[in-house]
């Protein structure tokens, strides 16, 4: 301190303490981190096989897609930032030669790595972050990257409808919509349309009644009967359109309308007939299109109106907006780096690694054979867990909004109401910490031998996982529902709404956001979960994606899980490593969506 | 509106309001009602076949024996805790000795030394860690933990071996002892520090002797919750520690004390109660078998020693804790 005399000896030693401690500190505080970080780089690199790279290759990748990244990102920044981010990656790039040149020399080789591997790694990855986020505050950075995002979740969104077609019957859903959505929604249109509740009205019947008449039991009543119509029809209905004109009627055609609508009344007449052609073509146009490339035409149709959508409405109103259109670039500029690298590597002859992880894993089959190593694939996994999180996230959002609103809302703090609460909130405390080893043999005791849903199947899977993430939802709900003001409530209850209508009308509404982060971070939680899997019985390898509630599957971590053990080289550096880098990356996926849902509800708040 | 409605009726309380506030509210108090049956259940399940298990073999025989061999290849049955125990503490106390203090000091560093933005990056980081799926550190512990040890500081670790599936579990339970902890420090008033500056402590004496000693309660109920959490780990014993329980070699020391090395069981493969469990799991799921209900008993036996551990934990907690 500053009282302190320079000359005092003790006065110094307690200074260097007290920064040793800091530092030591510190040291343990990124010690985790950073252990984790280099697990995670090897794991990388193995599944990508980037130790086959030459460095050409990665000249060559670094050239034309990192260095048009970095440079889209300062666009628009400070010259500080700029200048920063130029010294960073001039001197990373000597000192990792030097220093790596030198450690190989004089003290030992190190295994798997090379320097530029290094500074990738080291280097590029961390500047690659630091521009992003610090190219996201800015106009041009913030369009690019909200394109990119909406591209991205839109791809997810039509991935995820192709998997649940690849479960679930694609027929049954056009039944369904045909005979009961379709006309449901037409007779709520005409309801709505020709006030048919006040022509009603005017005569013997009381006006509320009409109300309940007209929009909850005709409604209600053409639903129910479409429905059990479209289930019998399925039995019976010998001959179907093609998969390419059921899902143009019974998905693209809504959609389209809905969006058209939705824009229209946004914007204006024109922009919304724009709009919704542009999805309507881009949808069936590439299922077309895309049919012969990677993708099977139901997949292509499914993935491109998930990007078209949310695509299509972005750029409309950045171009109203006026501001940042530049940004818009950012993914042509990606694809075209890519492109443009591809092209030099070919023309050049550069040898370029073999990535375990790439399409072919994503869409093949499994395998425990070392010699089809190279065509081992994740596909019946990766549907066995979309399959298994979908269903859990239903269970749960149910289940934990459903307990979180009783505690919350429909209890008073005192007698036995209030002594059952405190015991329900002590209990949920308690069972977030019983081993979820456990829960799979509660899971395999009730679901799979008691209530008789079968050995390792889709439906006793997920309401394991959900009773084993049922403490985090509730926990998570309760919060979200406990920071909405009392004043809200009490404003609804004072318009004369009961208890369940300010619920719903007021405190779900505003709490949404918070209780779909908590949920989506629970499941993040559940889709790495392994242990219970394996005590319900969980077959480790499916060759074939699930077919429905009651069929065997198996999911990504139970895939690693068996495969992990496997002695031979090829499945455990590379098949497994890519099976480990495609779970994260789900994993990644879903704590970012829960991330931006919960900052765009803070920004908004 | 009807105009002629002469005293409007602000409550609308309807007999089909009623109705469904009837309904909603049951429905509530349905899903609350769930948490209660599934720890009931718990209870249940695990209790029948383990009083059956039980009612075979004797408490005494499971509590003391030295074997464990639930699936042998011709040789005979043996429901032995004692090697399972064994390899289930070796496994949580090397655990605990590296998360315990990097998650002290990580939650005084937070608490004290770091500056909000610091704070704003680690923290989130920090919960990496416990977010990874565990049988990815189960991979990471056996595919390059192992062998980089085996190279450098122990040339005769096995493939499968208890110290690289602690490791992991040391630092996968890193946040949870950080961030209980550093609530806890975070919850001792700022008047305190001052108090303590004010007689001339500098800031690593105010950490030391001040804001630790005052959240000790909290820092010991998040040491037994990250044991506890050790205790219950499957995926990373599983996949990096094998499945063979070996009864370690029992040493005499000088006086005649036996004791057991811990290199003879930190160094070579080993089982805990949730490795068992996997197994019988994996072999056998037929039902009403021996091996089946000692699953249950296992199940049981850490359900037991966590959800003790989970209330000494709460207990410390609330009962010592410092109230400013």
């Amino acid at each position: 301190m500053a009282t302190e005399s320079p000359g005092n000896e003790f006065g110094r030693v307690s200074r260097l303490r007290g920064q040793l401690f800091e530092s030591v500190t510190f040291a343990a505080s990124i010690t985790g981190i950073l252990a984790l970080a280099a697990l995670l780089i090897y794991v990388t690199i193995d599944a990508f096989d980037l130790e086959a790279a030459s460095p050409e290759w990665l000249l060559v990748y670094f050239v034309t897609l990192v260095l048009p990244y970095i440079g889209f990102c300062l666009y628009e920044t400070d010259r500080a930032i700029q200048r920063r981010t130029a010294l960073i990656l001039a001197g990373g790039l000597v000192i990792t030669a030097v220093v790596f040149t030198a450690v190989e020399a004089f003290v030992r080789p190190i295994p798997g790595l090379t320097w530029q591997l290094v500074y990738l790694f080291l280097f590029v990855v961390p500047v690659a972050g630091y521009v992003t986020v610090a190219g996201s505050n800015t106009p041009t950075g913030a369009v690019g990257f909200g394109l990119l995002g909406r591209i991205a979740g839109g791809a997810a969104l039509g991935l995820w409808l192709f998997i649940i077609f690849v479960v679930f019957d694609l027929q049954m859903y056009f039944l369904v919509y045909t005979v009961g959505v379709f006309p449901t929604a037409l007779v709520w249109y005409a309801v709505r349309r020709w006030n048919v509740a006040a022509r009603l009205a005017g005569s013997r019947v009381d006006r509320d009644a009409a109300e309940l008449l007209t929009t909850r039991v005709l409604v209600g009543a053409v639903g129910v009967v479409g429905t059990a119509g479209a289930v019998v029809l399925r039995g019976s209905l010998p001959v179907y359109p093609t998969d390419l004109i059921m899902l143009a009627w019974s998905l693209v055609a809504p959609v389209t309308a809905v969006t058209t609508v939705l824009t229209a009344r946004r914007y204006d007449r024109r922009r919304g007939v724009l709009v919704g052609a542009a999805v309507l073509l881009v949808a069936l146009g590439g299922g077309f299109g895309l049919s012969v490339g990677a993708l099977s035409q139901n997949g292509a149709v499914l993935l491109l109106l998930g990007v078209s959508v949310p695509t299509a409405t972005y750029l409309n109103r950045v171009w109203r907006a006026d501001e940042g259109r530049a940004g818009l670039a950012l993914p042509l500029l990606i694809v075209a780096g890519a492109l443009a690298g591809a092209v030099l590597v070919q023309t050049f002859g550069i040898q370029s690694p073999d990535p375990w992880l790439d399409l072919s894993y994503i869409r093949g089959t499994p395998t425990t054979q070392t010699t089809q190593a190279r065509s081992a694939g994740l596909f019946p996994a990766i549907v066995g867990s979309v399959l298994l999180i979908t269903l859990t996230a239903l269970i749960s959002f149910v289940l934990g909004v459903g307990t979180a609103v009783f505690l919350e809302e429909y209890t008073r703090d005192s007698g036995v109401i209030g002594a059952i609460s405190r015991l329900i909130q002590v209990n949920i405390a308690n069972l977030a910490a019983v081993p979820s080893v456990v829960y799979g043999l509660l899971g395999l005791a009730v679901f799979v031998n008691f209530a008789g849903f079968g050995v390792g199947t889709a439906i006793s899977a997920s309401l394991t996982l959900s009773l084993l993430i049922l403490p985090i939802t509730v926990i998570s709900a309760q919060e979200a529902i406990r920071s909405i003001p009392d004043e809200l409530r009490d404003g609804s209850l004072a318009m004369g709404a009961t208890r369940w209508q300010t619920t719903k009308n007021v405190v779900l509404p505003e709490a949404m956001p918070g209780i779909l982060t908590g949920i989506i971070l629970a499941l993040g939680r559940a889709i790495g979960e392994t242990a219970p899997l394996i005590m319900i019985g969980m077959a480790t390898i499916a060759f074939s994606p699930p077919s429905g509630l009651f069929s065997q599957l198996s999911a990504m971590p139970m895939l690693i899980y068996s495969w992990a053990n496997n002695p031979s080289p090829e499945f455990r550096f590379g098949v497994v490593a890519a099976g480990v880098l495609t779970l994260l990356s789900v994993l990644l996926a879903m704590n970012a969506t829960a991330i931006i849902i919960r900052n765009k509800y803070e920004r908004d708040a | 509106m009807s105009s002629e409605n002469e005293t409007p009726d602000l409550t609308r309380d309807t007999g089909l309001s009623q109705l469904v506030e009837g309904t909603t509210t049951g429905v509530f108090a349905l899903c609350a009602l769930v948490t209660l049956v599934t720890t009931v259940a718990i209870f249940v399940t695990l209790l029948r076949p383990a009083v059956d298990f039980f009612a075979s073999i004797s408490v005494a025989t499971f509590l003391t024996g030295t074997e464990w061999s639930p699936n042998p290849s011709g040789g005979s049955l043996a429901f032995g805790i004692v090697p399972l125990l064994i390899g289930t503490l070796t496994v949580t106390i090397t655990a605990a000795f590296i998360s315990l203090p990097i998650g002290t000091l990580t939650a005084v560093y937070l608490s004290e030394y770091a500056s909000a933005r610091v704070r704003a990056i680690l923290k989130p980081m920090l919960e990496i860690l416990a977010g990874v799926p565990t049988v990815i550190y189960g991979y990471f512990a056996f595919v390059y933990v192992t062998p980089a040890l085996q190279a450098t500081l122990f040339p005769n670790l096995g493939t499968f071996n208890a110290l690289s599936a602690s490791l992991m579990i040391g630092i996968m339970t890193i946040p949870m002892v950080s961030s209980i902890s550093e609530d806890a420090m975070n919850a001792v008033p700022d008047r305190l520090r001052n108090a303590s500056y004010g007689l001339g402590a500098t800031k690593y004496e105010v950490s030391t002797s001040v804001v630790i000693p005052a959240s000790i309660s909290g820092i010991v109920s998040s040491y037994i919750l990250a044991i506890s959490r050790a205790i219950g780990e499957t995926m990373i014993v599983v996949v990096a520690m094998g499945s063979q329980a070996n009864m370690p070699q029992v040493r005499d020391a000088i006086l005649g004390i036996p004791y057991i090395h811990p290199a003879d069981v930190l160094l070579q493969d080993g089982a805990t109660i949730t490795v068992a469990m996997v197994n019988i799991a994996v072999s056998d799921l037929t039902g009403g078998t021996l091996p089946y209900k000692a699953m249950f008993a296992l199940g049981l036996a850490l359900f037991v020693i966590t959800l003790v551990l989970n209330v000494i934990s709460d207990i410390i907690a609330k009962r010592y804790r410092e109230v400013y």
